[in-house]
């Protein structure tokens, strides 16, 4: 859909970002652009958006207001190399953002709290980096074995909330 | 006793700065100055790199305005090429320059600079935020990231990807319009301009609160540069260069971009990595110069699409005289004009049948050693100048960015704002929330303008008339 008013609600959302040329960065959105094509498989339920995206940007309210939920998917540098780490996260005006044109997801959860009363239950799901050079696409080896994890973990959550959803037969 | 003081970090500004104000034993103000403290070298180690890829190194400078170095440098490798563009191809490129002027503008005018004009320069500083303006005016804030979504969603949808698009090439574009594509841009066009109509009606009703910040908030006489079309009117992609005088006659008029060195001159100060472009028959610094949308609609004859030309013949009458708006503080209003005239503009050229013609691109090797790209960004000029040797490699760069070119007029305004309204007796903070104001009036793209080798302390001493040092700030 070109024109994003025109979106539906949606059951869950997936953000995965990170600068594409900053080596292990590049594993927010590898993760969101791998589930991607498996969702163009048929290999996700119903009702998930996915967005590969530089940085999280304020316009990407609008799209968190239409979901029951959302997922972050971002690498860490603040974490042991490899490791993935998933944690709930939620609105917070005060966290912190370097600059006026991207932000935080506790953040943006809080703009879209602030606007429309509500913001979507959050996790943040990251893998940690060790290597920040410039390449493009360019994962540590650790890195590469935390991206599969990574979209393995969130496959899990999204299939399990799919599950907890629908009708008893 | 004399004292510095120290705001550090500039808020809601896009990169990093301080500003220092030094003050006499009086508590008065006796020097200002506006530092830019990252420094990032662009001009330096793209020496060596193949000039194609100059276009996706420059529109790293900045995430905020890649769109407009992409442009810049691109039409600096089309001068290389010694090509003309297909008039498809400058169609596109238009669009989406314009796109990218709805968004900024939306950036710096909603969440930027908002909290300052809704709910006042003096007020608590907890409230005094994009926060604040949600629960002041909820529906302002809504429409300020809505024009940022119409304005990247075209971004992206021309480029393929919101930040960094590679879509325009040395020659062109590298890929024809599809009539999907040209339709889901014109479906979100006339909400937009909705948006963008009614903000500037709304912010109109506000205008009698500012009489004091017109005032002070960098009114000084100044000369204004920006493109315009070859018959004068507004202009952001093409043209050439204009220059008025504070009286409003024209000082320099029909100028190729080509020959930008003649009328511009760059200094260097030590206290800021930023350089001082300057007007070169006046030299440094009584060339001072204002760029971006103030000085653009000051250089126009006109806009040329309705909605825009009524705002514009209202925003020339925001002072009594008839000559040049003359505060910085009007940037805002002239970029709400912008806005208007972006969207009005961009449904011109998607409605123009000659939009999807396939041809969009000029192919050749490099034919010239040296080239210069010269277009508007949302914040001013910008200026991308080339030299290749034959291998087309880059030996040499010089980029003068639109904030650069307000480096003196930023300075200026500080201080005048400072006379104005820091009393050094008693420093409060809604009088430091000034000073940093009238930088967000040029809405500065400090990511983008560092480039001067320069010495910037990373301590700041405050010391009393003695010389002994009383307080020390230190920067981590």
């Amino acid at each position: 859909m070109l024109n994003p008013a025109a979106r539906t609600q949606v059951s869950t959302l997936i953000i995965g970002y990170g600068s594409p040329i900053r080596g292990d960065d590049a594993i927010g959105p590898l993760a969101a652009d791998h589930l991607a094509r498996l969702q163009d498989q048929g290999d996700l339920p119903d009702g998930v958006d996915i967005q590969a995206r530089h940085i999280l940007t304020a316009e990407l309210v609008e799209d968190l207001q239409r979901a029951e939920r959302v997922i972050f998917l971002d690498a860490a540098a603040d974490s042991e190399a490899g490791r993935v780490h998933c944690r709930r996260i939620g609105p917070d005006a005060r966290a912190p953002s370097t600059m006026a044109h991207f932000h935080d997801p506790r953040e943006l959860l809080a703009w879209c709290e602030a606007l429309y009363g509500h913001a979507p239950e959050a996790w943040l799901i990251t893998a940690g980096g060790e290597r920040w050079d410039y390449g493009y696409n360019d994962l540590s080896d650790s890195a590469r074995a935390a991206l599969a994890r990574m979209i393995d973990l969130t496959l899990q959550q999204v299939r399990s909330w799919a599950a907890n959803a629908a009708p008893h037969a | 006793m004399s004292r510095t003081i120290s705001i550090e970090p500039v808020t809601r500004i896009e990169g990093h700065a301080r500003i220092t104000l030094q003050l006499a034993d009086t508590g008065e103000v006796e020097d200002a100055k506006f530092h830019l403290t990252q420094f990032r070298g662009f001009e330096k180690f793209c020496e060596g790199r193949p000039y194609r890829e100059m276009p996706a190194l420059t529109a790293r400078t900045c995430g905020i305005c890649p769109v407009s170095h992409l442009l810049a440098s691109n039409k600096a490798c089309d001068d290389l090429l010694a090509v003309t563009i297909p008039p498809t191809a400058e169609k596109l490129r238009r669009v989406m320059n314009l796109a990218q002027l709805v968004q900024s503008h939306a950036l710096s005018f909603f969440h930027l600079s908002s909290p300052d004009l809704l709910l006042g320069w003096d007020s608590d500083p907890a409230q005094r935020n994009i926060f604040g303006v949600m629960r002041a005016e909820p529906q302002l804030a809504k429409n300020g990231i809505r024009l940022r979504q119409i304005g990247q969603t075209i971004i992206e949808i021309l480029g393929g990807k919101k930040i960094h698009p590679t879509w325009v090439v040395p020659g062109g574009v590298n890929e024809p319009l599809t009539e999907a594509k040209r339709d889901a841009m014109l479906e979100m066009l006339p909400e937009g301009l909705a948006i963008a109509k009614d903000t500037y009606t709304f912010y109109k009703t506000l205008i009698p609160k500012f009489q004091a910040e017109a005032e002070h908030f960098g009114t000084m006489p100044t000369l204004f540069l920006s493109l315009v079309t070859p018959k004068g009117n507004l202009e952001h992609y093409d043209g050439v260069l204009r220059i008025k005088d504070a009286e409003g006659r024209i000082v320099e008029d029909k100028v190729p971009p080509s020959d930008y060195q003649r009328i511009i001159g760059e200094a260097v100060e030590d206290f800021s990595y930023m350089k001082f472009p300057y007007y070169k028959p006046l030299g440094y610094s009584r060339g001072i110069y204002r760029v971006g949308p103030l000085a653009r609609l000051n250089n126009a004859d006109a806009c040329g699409t309705p909605f825009a030309d009524v705002a514009l013949a209202e925003f020339r009458t925001l002072q009594a005289d008839s000559g040049p708006i003359a505060s910085s503080f009007h940037y805002h209003y002239a970029r709400l004009v912008e806005i208007i005239f972006a969207l009005e503009m961009m449904q011109r050229l998607l409605k123009d049948k000659d939009i999807l013609n396939p041809r969009v691109r000029a192919r050749a090797r490099g034919n010239r050693s040296e080239g210069i790209g010269v277009s508007e960004a949302p914040r001013g000029t910008l200026m991308h100048h080339y030299k290749i040797d034959d291998a087309g490699l880059i030996t040499w760069v010089d980029l003068i960015i639109a904030t650069g070119h307000n480096n003196l007029a930023m300075n200026r305004s500080i201080r005048q704002v400072a006379d104005a309204y820091v009393n050094g007796s008693d420093v409060k903070e809604g009088m430091l929330n000034r000073v940093e104001a009238v930088i967000r009036c040029y809405d500065p793209c400090l990511s983008c303008a560092s480039h001067a080798f320069g010495q910037m302390p990373m301590v700041i001493d405050i010391r009393d008339a003695s010389g002994d040092v009383i307080k020390r700030i230190t920067r981590d």
